[in-house]
């Protein structure tokens, strides 16, 4: 069930070979995004890093319901000093996918992701889901967890999960979805929760999740949000999170989310969250809006961040907008104030974008309290299928006095002539 | 032991799966594609009255997108490739989605600027937020400093 890199190219290989004999049905499309990246690394070294990536759909492979998704990157440095030569590729996904003509069925099968209740993973396996009758669903998935260090650990890393939910047609739509993942053949997580979207009338939707950590025996983390609007032009979004340290942070491959007692953030820590955010139309292009939102630990004491963000945009011709927030966490060190304006323009074939960032941090850091990031981008479509951009990033912060990074991309999307490629 | 195991799982697995394809809805499934080009961003409302125009493409929806994903991602895939996804929720990345996206500046996308310093005040306040993306996957660089 494991898919590596080399059975992915066999697949690949596989898919191609066979697209000669079905090529009449075959739809292929896909974009290449080629990126040159000149920058200095911390330790004042030159980097040159060349990155290819691939992502490509070969639709309609002999049956209209079969086709095949393919997404990875490589990297190769041009410059000796590059960092990170371990790690210079990765797939994404590859997998080969049947959709059924009725009843919404799907069944996917090679480097998967996976969105289900608890489950947000990327697995080496398959995974289905179909509807069933009276709006009841199910899905299912199982196979090898893709996760950083999995490959590290010698003994059985499997995962496998399911949800099933039931749906009300414009009322309501509820999960109940599980999970369980083994790690050198022990158990590393197990989880379940329910989802619910809620729309007991119009203009207003109740939509979250909680999740229960069978491993830790408690509720890890509830999410919810309430939308009501629009009220002439006014949309109300509010959120309310209670997530507990010491059940959330159960399973993890990173040694950031190790809470230790005694360190800064304490592992018993629970933490109740209450935002919200209006957002005014002022026209079908002019939107302003006010956020807030409010972090209340058991431990720590309070924070907060707040601000306001008025864009305008055009599709497919402009975009600008400019924010102010403010950081205000439970001591002077974890605040500051960070400010936002940006513009884009399309001038025909060619587009150029500004953006300004600039953060104030309350206490220096590294003797700098001030750090901002100027951006100017360019673009030029040489063809319908073919971009080339550029852009330079000057920033000082206090990692940088000085840091200036060139970007230079080719993106190049292509198709096959059989069929046309759609989405994004 | 364990082939025995997985055997008796694959038997009770297979009925299982048979009662799945005889409750099946047999309604005819959604568009593979969405039938008309979107033009971006999406306000689903416009033409849709049902449950999807729930999921207008406001400036929002970046914070709440996971609900619609997690309950109903075969309606995400009308209109976007795996791609899109995997731009932002990826397993090794390296470069930020906004470095490959500074011609679109509107877009809420995260990390913006200089986010190596602004992390460890982010990540100290709500590091529930860090954790989908980073806590299993997309975390080799976390290691440099976090070890």
């Amino acid at each position: 069930m494991v898919v590596r890199w080399t059975q992915c190219a066999v697949v690949s290989a596989l898919v191609l070979l066979m697209w000669p004999a079905v090529a009449p049905a075959v739809e292929l499309d896909g974009t290449s995004s080629t990126y040159l990246i000149s920058r200095k690394a911390l330790d004042d070294s030159n980097l040159l890093p060349l990155y290819e990536y691939l992502n490509m759909s070969v639709r309609d492979i002999g049956k209209e319901s079969i086709s095949f998704q393919f997404g990875g990157w490589l990297r190769y440095d041009l410059r000796d000093d590059s960092t990170n030569k371990n790690t210079k590729n990765d797939l994404s996904y590859a997998y080969l996918s049947y959709r059924h003509a009725e009843s919404n069925a799907v069944v996917n099968a090679g480097r998967v992701m996976v969105f289900e209740g608890v489950a947000a993973e990327r697995v080496d396996g398959i995974s289905a889901r179909t509807d069933l009758r009276s709006g009841f669903g199910v899905s299912a998935f199982g196979g090898a967890p893709v996760e950083t260090n999995a490959a590290d650990l010698g003994g059985n890393n499997v995962i496998y999960g399911g949800r099933v939910s039931h749906t009300m047609t414009d009322l309501y739509t509820i999960g109940l979805s599980y999970l369980k993942e083994e790690k050198n053949s022990a158990k590393f997580r197990e989880e379940e929760g329910v989802d619910l979207w809620l729309k007991p009338v119009n203009k207003v939707e109740l939509l979250g999740k909680s999740t229960y950590n069978l491993e830790a025996s408690g509720w890890a983390a509830h999410t919810y949000n309430l939308l009501l609007g629009p009220f002439a032009q006014v949309k109300l979004n509010t959120e309310v999170s209670k997530i507990d340290y010491e059940k959330f942070f159960v399973g993890t491959t990173n040694s950031a989310f190790m809470f230790q007692p005694g360190g800064l953030i304490d592992p018993k820590e629970k933490v109740s969250i209450y935002g919200e955010s209006v957002s005014y139309e002022l026209s079908e292009k002019l939107n302003a809006s006010v956020d807030y939102k409010k972090y209340s630990y058991d431990i720590a004491g309070n924070a907060g961040y707040y601000g306001v963000r008025i864009s305008y945009s055009v599709p497919k011709s402009m975009a600008t907008g400019a924010s102010i927030h403010r950081m205000s966490g439970n001591a002077d060190r974890l605040s500051y104030y960070e400010y936002r304006a940006f513009g884009m323009k399309k001038f025909g074939s060619a587009d150029v974008t500004v953006d300004l960032l600039n953060v104030k941090y309350d206490v220096a850091v590294n003797g700098v309290t001030n750090a901002y990031t100027a951006v100017l981008a360019a673009g030029y479509e040489l063809s319908e299928k073919l971009k080339l951009g550029a852009d330079l990033e000057y920033s000082k912060n206090p990692d940088y006095d000085k840091d200036v990074r060139a970007f230079l991309k080719l993106i190049y999307r292509f198709q096959s002539s059989y069929g046309k490629g759609k989405g994004v | 032991m364990k082939n025995i195991k997985g055997t008796v799982m694959l038997l009770l697995l297979l009925p299982l799966l048979a009662m799945v394809l005889y409750a099946c809805a047999n309604t005819k499934s959604i568009a593979a594609w969405h039938p008309v080009e979107v033009e971006a961003p999406a306000i689903c409302s416009k033409c849709h009255t049902d449950s999807r125009s729930a999921m207008d493409h406001t400036e929002d929806y970046g914070t709440r997108h996971r609900f619609f994903a997690m309950q109903n991602s075969q309606t995400c895939s009308v209109c976007h490739k795996e791609a899109f996804c995997s731009d932002c929720h990826a397993h090794k990345e390296e470069l930020k989605p906004s470095d490959k996206y500074k011609d679109s500046p509107e877009r809420a996308l995260p990390h913006r600027g200089d986010y190596l310093t602004q992390h460890k005040i982010d990540g100290r306040i709500n590091p529930a937020s860090c954790f989908p993306c980073h806590g299993r996957q997309n975390n080799e660089r976390c290691k440099a400093c976090h070890r």
